[in-house]
């Protein structure tokens, strides 16, 4: 651990629509370290996913980017030409996305779509690429590789394809590893499978991972730190066995008195609902729903404060009590 | 090997309907008011000679027999005796056939030609011109009769510019305007459907993931959007085939062109009811094998296709 | 007490929908200008026969051809009709043949998907491979194929196209009948006693409405062109009618010399035509958005 890899600067990311604009990422800032995991929870809605899109330079019209900076080993990869991204894409980082049922095309192999990463980076026609494959396969841990770069993708399991899709990801050994909830469209039992997997990698390679999920319990498993994000904005970041123990920020004590007493991973018992990302509540966008509001927090957005270590964004914290 | 499993079980499943259109057409042509041996024979012949006819025909006996006797010499190939010109009707057919498979290719060929580029580019560009034009063309496609059109057309290209001959089939230039007629009733739906089709596959998750590895963007459209879309759009083509024959049949009306559309529509002011039937019988057995042609080029393109087919032969 | 307010409220509550599916169809101006054009072309038909300028069938060869002018706007035919009047008359042939077919075949096909598609079984195969046998044709050839049955004719014209539409009636209403019947509902509702007929219109008729209408709308379209095919061929009603179609046909033989006389009949089925085209659009996106499987022509 110790330098930057990446490192997001007060970004904002907002969505024109004929119904109004969507405030998705709203000031976000934060960063990530050579060989960590980072892991960053929300519910859906909370812009986490637009900000892996952001992140990997994916971002398409009617997403905007307003303000911020996205330095990816010190470069704004915001401000970069589209042929410029392209040569990072893939080789520089990596994506897993979260449906292997649907990211993958359906006409071709599993084996030419993972050749095609090198393709896109060495020249020569992906189908030669069929050998390397087959140690990204085994790599991976898929069974019977030699005759697997030959399947399509429906005549592989749910967790074998979201296998493809890492095996896509690390191919050029990138140095992040962007992870858009790799294993919410899999059975349970899978799910700890690849968690591992991803586990193994991160120590065999030098790669950093960015894992977004709304599964807590998974990422208190896996990453270094964790950032809680809500409505758009972080509200917390931290060492992921500090938050749990001492959660500051009441969403993540919510979040983390569901996880124990339910068992279950989804978050969906805090009274009250997501804001409107168009509309949001002004000051502290958690406090309709927070047990320990006062006057203030409907008054003035709390700023991130650095306690020790952690980001907190509230006002019980850090000093305007 | 699944392949030819496949097309054997899709010829297998087609035939009751096959037999089902010769039970109509056998049907229809006894719905004739009138008696068939008399108007063959026609209003001048005696009792007997009328008698002859109806024995000769095997008119007298019991209908299932004729059915009977009616499909096995429609397996033999023998679709019965032209009235007026007294030769097999078969024969009549497979003379007039070249020139409607050339009326239908050309016409095809040109309505893809138009309708892809158009459809990819408004599809790509919802903003340009392509996108305005295309949606012209879609609507007056669907609007327009097509016997109007091509009238319309002869007589400014024939009549008054003078450069495109009306009728007739003497030389290649003659196939121009009946092409082009008729391709102006596939060009629109072809043009709707390929511009959705690019415009699905565009918003698709896999090019997402084709992105994400850096791929050229010229790479990922060619690769990962439209090969995609060819599923939809041989779709439509495969449901167009019904139109393509019955425009044929009016196009080639209209422009005196000799293939079987023109003799079908003689051969009913004629009065020449095996002609009919035959011409009429062959048309049919054309669409249906089309179609499986289109089914197979359907598992061609798509892996998934080809898999069903593999676990349920 | 309550089940009146509660009747009530359903009742306003689906009005204010309507409304709303209406400023949506509003919306789309050229649905909207297209279905007053369908309208004005329908009342044509219902009272053109009065308001023709001319009697329509009175032919006089001193005048026949006689080019556009003041005293005949359209010009006049072959036989020295009036084209006006004859169009304005022919509304009713052209238009009333492909609305009466169309209104025959989906009643008939929709029947038939219901019956086929609740019973299953036995019947719902010999329906089934009826409606191949039907699909296997091109549909101008099998109305073609009709025709030359049943003789030339207003009657066997109605028929021949309601045959030709039918099949894809039934084959949409089988489908939803289909998708209806495994619902654990229908089964309570059996038990319950009730009649089928009853289930089938009460829960799936409702459903498949929308893809009815849109596609009745594209059939419209398609029967006028079918028509005017059939009577441009000569294989529709017999002279003198004045079917759009039949007066191209019969005019076709003078077009170097008066090609006024095919030019306008065409131009009245292509805005028609055009017209049912438009309606169908704005029905479709107000109705159902998201479905683009109807195909305009088949």
């Amino acid at each position: 651990m110790g330098e930057k890899v990446l490192e997001v600067i007060s970004l904002r990311v907002y969505y024109d629509l004929p119904q109004g604009t969507v405030r998705a990422v709203d000031d976000v800032s934060l960063d990530v370290r050579r060989r960590e995991v980072i892991g960053i929870a929300g519910e859906s809605g909370s812009g986490k996913s637009t900000l892996a899109l952001a992140i990997t330079g994916l971002l398409r019209p009617p997403a905007k980017v307003v303000s911020g900076k996205v330095l990816f080993n010190g470069v704004d990869i915001l401000r970069l030409s589209e042929d410029e991204l392209r040569r990072i894409r893939g080789r520089k980082i990596g994506v897993i996305f979260q449906d292997p049922n649907t990211y993958l095309n359906p006409i071709y192999t599993s084996g030419f779509q993972v050749a095609e990463v090198f393709e896109a980076h060495r020249g020569i026609h992906a189908k030669k690429y069929l050998n390397e494959v087959v140690k990204l396969f085994r790599l991976v841990k898929i069974a019977d590789p030699e005759r697997r770069v030959y399947a399509y993708p429906h005549q592989l399991s749910g967790g074998m394809k979201q296998r493809v899709l890492i095996s896509m990801a690390i191919a050029e050994r990138p140095d992040l590893i962007v992870a858009d909830e790799p294993t919410s469209a899999l059975d349970v039992t899978i799910q700890s499978e690849i968690m591992d997997l991803l586990a193994e990698i991160r120590e065999e390679t030098n790669t950093s991972i960015v894992m977004i999920t709304h599964d807590l319990a998974l990422l208190f498993e896996v990453a270094d730190r964790v950032a809680i994000m809500y409505a758009g904005k972080l509200v917390e970041l931290g060492r992921a066995s500090d938050l749990i123990k001492d959660p500051l920020h009441p969403y993540t004590k919510a979040l983390l008195s569901i996880l124990r007493y339910e068992r279950k991973k989804k978050l969906t018992s805090i009274p009250g609902s997501i804001p409107s990302l168009i509309n949001p509540p002004p000051g502290c966008r958690f406090h309709p729903r927070c047990p320990y509001a006062f006057s203030k927090c409907s008054k003035i957005e709390p700023k991130a404060v650095d306690i020790e270590g952690r980001l907190v964004a509230c006002h019980l914290v850090g000093g305007s009590e | 090997m699944s392949l030819a499993r496949y097309l054997i079980r899709r010829v297998v499943q087609v035939i009751p309907t096959f037999v089902g259109a010769l039970f109509f057409m056998f049907i229809l042509v006894r719905v004739l008011p009138g008696d068939p041996a008399r108007l063959i024979a026609g209003p001048e012949a005696l009792e007997e000679d009328v008698r002859r006819i109806r024995e000769l025909l095997g008119l007298n006996k019991p209908l299932y027999v004729q059915f009977v006797d009616y499909m096995v010499s429609i397996l033999r190939g023998d679709l019965g005796t032209s009235l007026k010109f007294g030769t097999p009707v078969i024969n009549e057919i497979l003379n007039r056939l070249p020139y409607t498979i050339a009326l239908a290719l050309v016409a095809e060929s040109i309505a893809l030609s138009v309708a892809l580029p158009l459809g990819i580019i408004s599809a790509l560009r919802p903003r340009s011109k392509a996108t305005y034009i295309s949606s012209v063309i879609s609507l007056t496609g669907s609007s327009v009769p097509i016997f109007w059109i091509a009238l319309i057309f002869i007589y400014i290209f024939s009549v008054s510019l003078r450069i495109l001959p009306s009728s007739g089939a003497d030389s290649p230039r003659h196939i121009v305007l009946p092409s082009i007629t008729l391709s102006l009733l596939l060009m629109g739906n072809l043009t709707r459907i390929t511009r959705s089709a690019v415009i699905e596959s565009l918003s698709s998750n896999h090019v997402l993931t084709a992105l994400a590895k850096g791929l050229k963007y010229r790479v990922i459209l060619i690769r990962h959007v439209l090969k995609n879309a060819l599923i939809p759009i041989v779709t439509i083509m495969g449901i167009q085939i019904g139109s393509l024959l019955g425009g044929a049949i009016v196009t080639e009306t209209v422009f005196a062109w000799p293939g079987i559309g023109s003799l079908l529509i003689d051969s009913i002011f004629y009065r020449d009811y095996p002609l009919i039937q035959g011409i009429i019988l062959f048309i049919v057995l054309v669409f249906i094998v089309i179609n499986i042609v289109v089914d197979v080029i359907y598992a061609l393109i798509d892996p998934r296709i080809r898999d069903v087919l593999w676990r349920t032969s | 007490m309550e089940d009146e307010l509660i009747l009530r409220k359903v009742e306003e509550a689906r009005k204010k929908r309507l409304k709303e599916m209406w400023s949506v169809f509003k919306n789309n101006r050229m649905a909207y200008l297209a279905s007053y054009v369908l309208v004005a072309m329908y009342l044509m038909a219902l009272v053109g026969i009065f308001i023709t300028p001319y009697d329509p069938y009175d032919f006089d060869l001193s005048r026949a051809r006689q080019a556009p002018s003041l005293s005949h706007p359209l010009g006049t035919d072959e036989l020295g009709r009036d084209i006006l009047s004859r169009i304005i008359a022919g509304a009713k042939y052209t238009l009333g043949i492909s609305l009466m077919s169309v209104t025959i075949g989906a009643l008939i096909g929709v029947m038939l998907g219901l019956i086929s598609g609740y019973m299953g079984g036995l019947v719902d195969t010999v329906i089934q491979r009826a409606v191949d046998v039907a699909l296997a044709f091109p549909t101008i050839l099998l109305a073609i194929a009709l025709i030359a049955a049943l003789g030339q004719g207003v009657v066997s014209l109605i028929i021949a196209i309601a045959v030709s539409t039918f099949p894809v009636y039934a084959r949409l209403v089988r489908g939803s009948v289909l998708q209806v019947i495994n619902e654990d509902y229908i089964a309570v509702v059996k038990l319950l006693g009730k009649d089928p007929w009853y289930i089938m219109f009460k829960h799936v008729l409702p459903n498949i409405t929308s893809p009815i209408i849109v596609q009745s709308t594209y059939y419209m379209g398609l029967a006028i062109l079918l028509t005017s095919s059939l009577g441009f061929l000569g294989l529709g009603a017999p002279p003198p009618t004045p079917e759009w179609g039949s007066m191209i046909g019969s005019g076709r033989v003078y077009l170097f010399s008066s090609p006024h006389i095919v030019v306008s009949p065409g131009i009245f089925i292509l805005v028609t035509a055009l017209a049912c085209n438009l309606v169908g659009d704005g029905l479709r996106d107000t109705l159902d958005p998201k479905s683009r499987m109807f195909i305009r022509r088949v």
